[in-house]
């Protein structure tokens, strides 16, 4: 009896195995992305003169449209700088593109802010380069869009380097035979790595939207500087401030269905395990060109870092730096870490369930977009509201808050890479591995993630990066005594010593870009191995 | 073939959760959790003397520039159901009246808040100041040339300034304080006019006071109205700048001692006292006036050379209980006129 019983057991969590696993990672997305909206959203709904008088004036509507075209104009010029950046750093035999590579990308290491500042020393009016000219372009819509795209472009590069590497090496082959190498990009090359365009294109029209610190730096209107008026100000008004933004719904939805009109349900085939065994497009005659480019987009992008190496170097601030440092990098990487295996464990998941398009999977992804796109302070109000409670004292004074609020706003970063990186394998293996008997978390740990080690591996590096530049998010609720880099950067801006600030935010960029290349290598030699 | 990333992650994701475990469970009753907009740079060595005089372990929070005075205030209120900070040590006498108003200050009469004139502590021991801060025109020497330096808070709305003067977003930080000072000096028409006439003039509206700083140390600007301890800051820098202690001759220079206040339901209650004490004394006065060019309230505080005495400036007249109550009651009207 026991064991027929056991028997109906197993077959029953066999049948539905894929579900409950789905359903705990559902419970992780609840957690961590929807109940902080949630509570906002009752805010709203036990007062609705505030969503009333929010959008009573034509002033928000304006402002919202103004950034819907900030935020489109920062990724067309970031596409435009990425996508072809990508190509030339991931797949083709540019002189230097590794190191070019490298320096391109460290913009994104650094929250747009201090981009903004570095800038301001090169093309300030009394900038290393500046003029009056100079000064009125960067204090400008065109400065704001320039310093955004130049911030952003990185995360299309990278995600199209990356994609680029996946591409199954056979079809590239069979191209090369009959086609010059530009023909190979553009028929074969672009097209296959078409999701991870547009996944860059989301991620980038999204933190170009939200932005705060750029706008109100350049003086430029901004929808978010709204927002955040009724949460930094004087009249705290956290339910108006989310009435504000619930348009914004609407906008991550339309988003998400754009990107799946673009790209579709497409299958490409794409492997990633033969991607170190592939020989790099030679680009001929058009290598000098390509690999000046290629160097002009890195030193524009590693312009600002690099002013701030310059102003930590005058006035001792990398030997002032030690007193000033504390444990911030200690924090921000633990909680970062942690942070972002969260998201990729639970991107893994998700992610895998969007791409075979299992039911719900959907509403999940759309939660996870929608907890991005939302302003960062207003996601911070949430968590106060939902997490800022005597029996869970343990979590909101201490740094496992940072992951709590971490994993809220960049849970899109593990479900969307994975889910692209997982529609672009056939299932036929998975399906091989269920008629043999296989259960959901066998086929999802004995082959999904082997296969896609790579993808999961770069999934966790994307987390930890976004968590580390992370100031946003983390600002408003960070434990005390435990600050991450970013947040003591800021805190420090106040009137601290310049030197000392540049100081701090280049030796986060050095931190960074560390944990960067040493997880590339692990997950290089992971792979191999 | 792939189990080392997985061991990876795991041993990763494992080691995290014990150090956050270890983390959260390191609750000591020889600390004190502090949240304050007074600069870190300046507030930071204030709290590491505390901790060597008195054994106690202080646990800060810190605001932004940006967010000066209500990042922290908002956060405690919005922390209100469950209190996690101790003490609250204000950049201004203003913002901890939000605080008092929504009943979340513990009263506590410290002996060292004893010897301060009644305007500048509250007579049922919700707040006591210390050490202060003026709001003056920071002057950029070159971008000036031969021109007569401004005088007056007024200045920035003279066609004279067009386009080269610069002040923080009034929603904000010690400016709003600024602001709402002038409709209580002015009255509601004056000084909304006043306001109107500062857009028409073409004056830059900066992030912050630090960013009037840097605009006027840059030369973006001629000059801008900012606290003194930035302006302290842009001259230690070694920046061409001069400071201007505002309408000397009219309705004074705005004056805003710091101020402490003890927090209701706090996790360490006699720690929070110890500290309060602790930044009530001469001794953090004289830190102040030393490192911040704050203006000691006390008598017996010596003010270091460079830092000017309240008695030797003329300060504005200023009620900050009713600056309190006017700058809640101009938000709509100051947030329609900044375009948010």
């Amino acid at each position: 009896m026991a064991a027929a019983v056991g028997r109906a057991l197993t077959r029953f969590l066999r049948a539905y195995e894929q579900r409950a696993i789905l359903a705990v990672a559902a419970v992780g997305v609840a957690v961590f992305c929807v109940l902080p909206l949630g509570v906002l959203l009752a805010r709203v709904a036990l007062s609705p003169p505030d969503a009333t008088s929010a959008w009573s004036s034509s002033r928000p509507w304006i402002l919202a449209a103004r950034s819907t075209g900030l935020a489109l104009a920062v990724t067309a010029v970031a596409l435009v700088v990425g996508v072809p950046l990508g190509v030339l750093v991931g797949r083709t035999d540019a002189a230097g593109r590794r190191v070019a590579g490298l320096l391109h990308v460290q913009p994104v290491f650094l929250p747009p802010f201090l981009l903004a500042l570095g800038w301001f020393h090169v093309f300030g009016r009394r900038g290393a380069l500046g003029s009056e000219a100079t000064s009125a372009v960067l204090f400008s819509e065109a400065g704001a869009i320039l310093v955004l795209a130049l911030a952003f472009a990185p995360v299309v590069t990278s995600l199209v380097a990356v994609a680029l590497n996946g591409v199954d090496p056979s079809l590239e082959e069979a191209a090369r035979l009959v086609a010059r190498p530009l023909r190979v990009i553009a028929g074969i090359l672009l097209p296959a790595v078409a999701p991870a365009i547009a996944l860059s294109a989301i991620a980038v029209f999204a933190l170009a939207f939200s932005e705060l610190g750029v706008p109100m730096f350049l003086r430029v209107d901004a929808f978010p500087s709204a927002v955040f008026a009724r949460l930094g100000g004087v009249d705290y008004a956290p339910g108006e401030a989310f009435a504000l933004v619930l348009p914004l719904a609407p906008v991550a939805l339309a988003l998400l269905g754009l990107e799946r009109r673009f790209v579709g349900r497409r299958s490409f085939a794409v492997l990633g395990l033969r991607a170190s065994e592939r020989d790099r497009l030679k680009l001929g005659r058009w290598r000098a060109a390509a690999s000046a480019l290629v160097w002009i987009a890195a030193g524009l992008s590693g312009a600002p870092v690099l002013a701030l190496f310059w102003r930590a170097g005058q006035g001792d601030g990398f030997a002032q730096m030690g007193a000033w440092v504390g444990r911030a990098p200690w924090n921000g990487l633990v909680s970062g870490a942690v942070a972002a295996t969260l998201i990729t464990l639970v991107g893994l998941i998700v992610g895998h369930a969007v791409a075979r398009g299992l039911p719900g999977s959907r509403a999940l992804d759309a939660l996870v977009v929608l907890a991005f796109v939302t302003p960062a302070p207003l996601l911070g109000v949430g968590i106060i509201d939902v997490w800022n409670r005597p029996a869970l004292r343990p979590v909101y004074g201490t740094l496992a808050i940072l992951v709590v609020g971490y994993a809220g706003r960049y849970m899109v970063i593990g479900v969307r890479t994975l889910a692209v990186v997982i529609s672009q394998s056939s299932p036929q293996l998975e399906e091989a591995a269920a008629v043999a008997g296989a259960g959901f978390l066998r086929r999802l740990t004995g082959i999904v993630a082997p296969v896609h080690a790579r993808g999961l591996a770069f999934a966790w590096l994307l987390a930890l990066v976004f968590c580390l530049r992370d100031l946003e998010t983390a600002i408003l609720f960070y434990p005390p005594a435990g600050e991450p880099t970013t947040v003591r950067i800021f805190t420090l801006e106040a009137n601290g010593p310049e030197p000392v600030v540049a100081a701090l935010a280049s030796a986060h960029v050095a931190i960074t870009a560390a944990a960067v290349v040493v997880g590339a290598w692990r997950a290089s030699r992971g792979a191999r191995g | 073939m792939v189990t080392r990333p997985n061991r990876v992650h795991r041993a990763t994701f494992l080691a995290g959760l014990a150090v956050l475990a270890s983390v959260g469970c390191r609750q000591s009753s020889r600390e004190v959790v502090v949240y304050t907009s007074v600069d870190q740079v300046f507030s930071e060595p204030v709290f590491r003397a505390f901790e060597q005089e008195s054994g106690i372990r202080v646990r800060a929070v810190f605001d932004t520039e940006e967010t000066k005075s209500t990042g922290v205030l908002n956060r405690l209120i919005a922390e209100a159901g469950s209190p996690q900070a101790d003490v609250f040590w204000s950049g201004d006498p203003v913002r901890q009246m939000a605080l008092v108003k929504r009943g979340l200050v513990e009263a506590y009469v410290s002996p060292r808040a004893e010897g301060l004139p009644p305007g500048l502590r509250a007579s049922d021991g919700t707040w006591a100041g210390v050490a202060a801060r003026a709001r003056i025109l920071l002057v950029n020497r070159e971008r000036l040339g031969t021109e007569a330096p401004p005088r007056s808070v007024s200045d920035l709305a003279d066609p004279r300034w067009k386009d080269r003067a610069a002040i923080a977003n009034p929603l904000f930080g010690t400016t709003t304080i600024h602001v709402a000072a002038l409709f209580t000096a002015w009255g509601e028409d004056g000084a909304r006019s006043f306001l109107e006439a500062l857009k028409a003039n073409g004056v830059k509206i900066a992030s912050s006071n630090g960013e009037v700083k840097r605009l006027v140390v840059a030369g973006e600007v001629a000059f801008g109205l900012t606290d003194t301890d930035d302006a302290h800051e842009a001259q230690q820098d070694g920046a061409p700048v001069d400071v201007v202690y505002p309408d000397a001759d009219g309705l004074g220079t705005l004056v805003m001692p710091t101020a402490v206040v003890l927090l209701r339901g706090g996790p360490h209650p006699e720690a929070g006292r110890k500290l309060v004490d602790a930044l009530l004394s001469a001794e953090t006065e004289r830190r102040l006036a030393e490192s911040a060019a704050h203006m000691p309230l006390r008598p017996g505080v010596a003010t270091p050379t460079g830092v000017r005495s309240i008695s030797e400036i003329k300060a504005m007249t200023v009620d900050y209980g009713r600056v309190a109550e006017e700058m809640e009651k101009i938000q709509p009207w100051l947030r329609q006129w900044a375009g948010l």
